[in-house]
């Protein structure tokens, strides 16, 4: 081993009667001391210390089995003192060794201006409209609600017929719903869950739906052909519009804060009724009016109801004994209103400067 | 729709401030967009929804003031004096499609003038935004606004057999509306017509042939009831949207229109010149049958939660223009013919709950009900959403439309492709999400951004038998520098070995064991030898690469652009690898190096396949893979460090020499490389 080579006596080699145990140490220890001159790193320094002093495989444990266990009776008093002389002295002088590198390495390094930035690393952006989705889910999975998506190939039925839509209702049209070349369409809106989940499934049902939905819509600053909804709705022996009132009034508090108030104003849609469209107080001037609320103080931001008992007929459920309420809004339209987002195309371009901002 | 609060006050006393019976009116379900003031008149501007024609006028209007405020609603005037021989000997009226055309009130006037209207006329006409043409046609402009009925006036004189008969068209029959247009008609058209031919196109627009014209003196006026679904269809195909087929079309009331007729010539008498002949002609084969609506007082409490007094549900009601009769348990309510949306109980609480005042209607919450069951898949979802997000990907969405050709190019299948399309550059389903992701880094470069790294998780769509599916895909876009550029490190371009490691680092959580790497068989649209898949139980997990820079040449992408498919579909099925602890060592591991001249056919997945399996061989890693200065053409220099590991004792030197020896010589036996020292 070339280490050994440099100890004079292999360290394998025996003491035997004879040898002058005091010249085997100093050349043993001259060894060290080379080694130790040169040891300038912390690694260094560790990298001296396993060798001579490691507990097992070290030179001073070689040297304690094979020179002082194996030395004849009459030196082994010297070879003893010896030993833990060395021992002694190359435990102090590793300790130093390693204090002085890490003085020494502190020392060279100069001081820094802690000022300068560090290399950008940063996590990912979550997309707006995931973000609200996120936010959303949060507020509803506590109540009981349970989370689900569907398909947005649908059926004209599931997406019309069985949520009481007249045949002739106008956003049956072409001009408002994106259909395929065999009849099916891409869904208007995330309702069809609704009838889906109704049928597979027996009350009492607490349900959040979301997921993309489709319309016959040029992209413009106000308009996209394709956006994000979220639908939740609640089916029960004794669930009553007062419910759907509190239930929303909670969500709306906690997605825009404590002081939003939400306004409850009747209107109509084929799957509800009584329906409402829910305005809550603009979150831009809590109310007094400006230009997002067209000095109103309110926005609209949902529309509810009461489940039609058509709807849930048509789900195979006993109007007469069941009862539930359903709520429907654009998450693209919740985001656009947290975040001031003012244009949607943002929305789906996939500009990294916008994306950025919601790291 | 516009509504003048003078107008309406002529049917209801009002006494609130314009803004406060704006907000009444709104919070009742009648939504008012603007309060106007103009000339000294209040003006709302409603937006009424498709349900309620019956309030798309100043009557219908007022009955909701009336309710609201319960007070009492004056009917318009309709006492006219009459003369002549009764109308029915000046004019006859056949309705041939009792169906489509459930009623048909005529009436006649004679030696009328055609002049302007009053001003009084023309100022209401003018402040809802119609324009004034003539006495006549302002007439019944002002009756449609006022009651909702819409009417059409005829010149009598050239009405063939001075008839009307109201029936299907038939083929080859035309008509020259009054817009001017010659329209074609068909069986499926209702048409008015005279003894001969159609004047008019029922319900949308009348003829030139027998308008009001200067010369007009005699006038038949019509009246009539129209099936919606006849007048939405013709209005359709034509087409032809107007204000008598936007009212027909979501229901008119059969018992306005002798109202309106009668308010017409209660006016025309009024504002002359002209003679009302007596009685009308009226033609209503079939009354229909109204039913009797059942609304019980147990439903109401249980759909809105509170009990509503009895007085205010009667009162309500009675507002609105019903009749209800109470019994016991609830009413009995007649439906009525101003109302047709209104058809069962259900109908009625709503009318009852949004008079009443949704707001009187107290927030209670309901009780949780059953257990939420676990979204499936949700954990996985998670997880890989934070994996992404930490690898520094910037999450993006696109839509879900290509263009056939890329679906060609970047798919395989028959694509699902849309009927109506917003436009040929996305006229199908994507079948892959890779173009979605390419035209957002387009977007990017095109905006000269440097540092680019975008993530969509969506779907693609695709046909299966009859149905669709629409499997989950993770796509990750990466151009540009490595990482954002800093002065603390040198900048390095991102390439394909930076991808590799997100894609593999993505997967691993799925994954019991390392997947497989895969260079045969990547889609063509990623460059040849700069893409690669990973493969676990048989399954390509992912595709990844550079985009072949011919498809990214046409899109005028000229740097490297990488991107990475992920099939989700088959990875969250698998689940997330449930964590466990293996012992860790109590001694360091021992390594050795190894210097070798490869020939370039042989990748460095063959050389770790050469080494194999070794006892207490922990792993083999590429230290430095070299080509060029000293090596020789057609191969390249590999640095190559081993590791071994036993778990609880030291490996000795001699140990790890043997073992290095074994690696050597089944590098050289199995592939013939050399190790240089």
């Amino acid at each position: 081993m070339s280490i050994e080579r440099k100890t004079g006596r292999p360290i394998g080699d025996l003491i035997r009667e004879g040898d002058d145990p005091e010249q085997l140490y100093g050349e043993l220890r001259a060894a060290f001391e080379r080694e130790c001159s040169q040891a300038v790193t912390p690694q260094q320094g560790q990298a001296l210390r396993d060798r001579w002093l490691g507990r097992r495989s070290g030179l001073l444990s070689a040297t304690n089995d094979h020179w002082l266990k194996a030395a004849p009776r009459e030196l082994k008093p010297v070879v003893g003192k010896l030993q833990n002389l060395l021992r002694r002295d190359l435990e102090a002088a590793v300790k130093a060794a390693a204090e002085a590198t890490v003085r020494e390495r502190v020392q060279a390094e100069p001081d820094l201006d802690t000022t300068l930035p560090g290399p950008e690393r940063s996590y990912g952006a979550v997309h707006p409209a995931r973000l609200a989705l996120e936010e959303v889910l949060d507020i509803f999975r506590p109540l009981g609600y349970t989370v689900a998506e569907g398909p947005e190939i649908e059926t004209f039925y599931y997406n019309f017929e069985a949520l009481n839509f007249p045949p002739d209702h106008p956003a049956v049209d072409e001009m408002d719903t994106l259909f395929l070349k065999d009849g099916a369409l891409l869904r208007t809106h995330t309702s069809p869950c609704q009838i889906r989940i109704m049928e597979s499934k027996s009350p009492p049902l607490r349900y959040v739906v979301h997921g993309k939905v489709y319309r016959n819509d040029t992209p413009d600053a106000t308009h996209s052909p394709m956006f994000h909804q979220l639908e939740m709705f609640a089916v029960d022996e004794s669930i009553t519009f007062g419910d759907l009132k509190g239930t929303l009034e909670h969500f709306v508090r906690c997605f825009f804060g404590p002081q939003t108030e939400a306004r409850f104003r009747p209107s109509f849609f084929p799957f509800t009724e009584p329906s409402a469209e829910v305005d809550i107080t603009c979150p831009f001037c809590t109310g007094s009016g400006c230009r997002i609320c067209k000095q109103t103080g309110f926005i609209e931001v949902l529309g509810c109801g009461m489940i039609d008992p058509n709807v849930l007929r048509n789900a195979g459920l006993d109007p007469e004994r069941y009862q539930g309420f359903a709520a429907g809004f654009g998450l693209d339209r919740f985001a656009m209103l947290k975040y001031s987002i003012d244009d949607i195309p943002l929305m789906y371009q996939g500009d990294a400067r916008f994306l950025r901002q919601f790291r | 729709m516009r509504i003048l609060l003078s107008w309406l006050k002529d049917f209801v006393e009002i006494n609130e401030s314009p803004r406060e019976l704006a907000d009444a009116l709104t919070m009742a379900g009648m939504a008012v967009d603007a309060v106007e003031s103009e000339a000294g008149e209040t003006v709302f501007e409603f937006d009424i929804t498709s349900n309620r024609p019956d309030a798309m006028n100043h009557l219908g209007m007022a009955r909701e003031v009336a309710a609201i405020y319960r007070r009492p609603l004056r009917a318009p005037c309709t006492a006219c004096a009459e003369s002549g021989p009764p109308a029915a000997s000046k004019a006859s009226v056949a309705i041939q499609d009792p169906d489509a055309c459930v009623r048909y009130v005529g009436r006649v006037f004679t030696d009328v003038e055609v002049r302007p209207s009053p001003d009084w006329m023309r100022r209401r006409l003018e402040l809802c935004g119609i324009r004034s043409i003539n006495s006549l046609a302002d007439l019944t402009n002002y009756v449609l606004l006022e009651i909702g009925q819409p009417t059409h006036a005829f010149d009598l004189d050239r009405l063939a057999g001075a008839a009307i008969v109201v029936r299907r068209a038939r083929h080859g029959e035309t008509l020259v509306t009054l817009d001017g247009e010659d329209r074609d008609l068909t069986d499926g058209h209702l048409a008015i017509c005279d003894a001969e031919m159609p004047v008019a196109l029922a319900g949308v627009m009348g003829g030139r042939a027998t308008e009001i014209t200067a010369e007009t003196r005699n006038v038949l006026l019509e009246a009539a009831w129209f099936r919606p679904s006849v007048i939405r269809n013709a209005a359709r195909g034509f087409k032809l949207f107007t204000e008598a087929s936007h009212r027909f079309e979501r229901g008119a009331d059969w018992n306005a229109a002798p109202q309106a007729a009668d308010r017409i010539a209660a006016l025309l008498a009024r504002t002359g010149p002209g003679q009302v002949l007596p009685g009308r002609v009226d033609c209503f084969p079939r009354k229909p049958k109204l039913s009797r609506i059942r609304l019980e007082r147990a439903q109401i409490r249980r759909h809105l939660g509170i009990q509503v007094d009895d007085a205010d549900v009667e009162g309500i009601l009675s507002a609105l223009g019903f009749e209800p009769s109470s019994d016991k348990s609830g009413w009995s309510v007649p439906a009525v013919s101003h109302r047709l949306d209104v058809e069962r109980g259900i109908d009625l609480i709503e009318e009852v709950a949004r008079i009443y005042g949704f707001a009187n209607i107290p927030a209670t919450l309901p009780s949780v009900g059953a257990a939420p069951e676990p979204t499936p898949q949700a954990a996985e979802d998670a997880r890989m959403r934070a994996a992404v997000r930490g690898l520094g990907y910037d999450e993006t969405i696109g839509f879900a439309f290509i263009s056939s050709d890329e679906a060609e190019r970047f798919g395989s299948g028959d694509p699902v492709s849309l009927r109506n399309p917003l436009s040929q550059l996305w006229d199908v389903m994507r079948n892959s999400a890779v173009p979605t992701m390419v035209r957002a880094l387009e977007w990017n470069l095109r905006r000269n951004q440097p540092f680019v790294r975008l993530a969509e998780f969506g779907r693609v769509y695709r046909r299966a038998g009859a149905s669709y599916e629409e499997p989950g895909v993770l796509t990750l876009g990466a151009t540009g520098t490595a990482r954002q550029t800093s002065w603390a490190e040198p900048a390095r371009e991102v390439g394909f070995y930076d991808v590799k490691a997100d894609v593999a680092a993505l997967l691993a959580p799925f994954l019991q064991d390392a997947p497989s790497i895969v260079t045969e068989g990547v889609p063509s649209y990623y460059r040849k030898k700069h893409a690669a898949g990973l493969r676990s139980d048989g399954e390509v997990l992912a595709w990844f690469g550079e985009l072949d820079p011919e498809l990214a040449r046409e899109r005028k992408i000229r740097q490297a652009v990488w991107v990475a498919e992920i099939f989700l579909e088959r990875l969250y099925v698998k689940g997330l690898r449930r964590p466990t602890h293996g012992k860790l060592p109590k001694v360091p591991a021992v390594s050795r190096d190894f210097s070798l001249l490869v020939p370039d056919a042989i990748d460095f997945a063959s050389i770790t396949e050469a080494v194999g399996e070794m006892p207490d061989l922990d792993s083999v890693e590429p230290v430095e893979v070299f080509r060029g200065k000293n090596v020789p053409e057609g191969s390249y220099s590999l640095l190559l460090r081993a590791w071994w590991q036993r778990l609880d004792e030291s490996l000795t030197d001699e140990e790890v020499n043997g073992f290095a020896a074994e690696l050597r010589s089944r590098l050289q036996s199995r592939l013939g490389i050399a190790t240089r020292t």
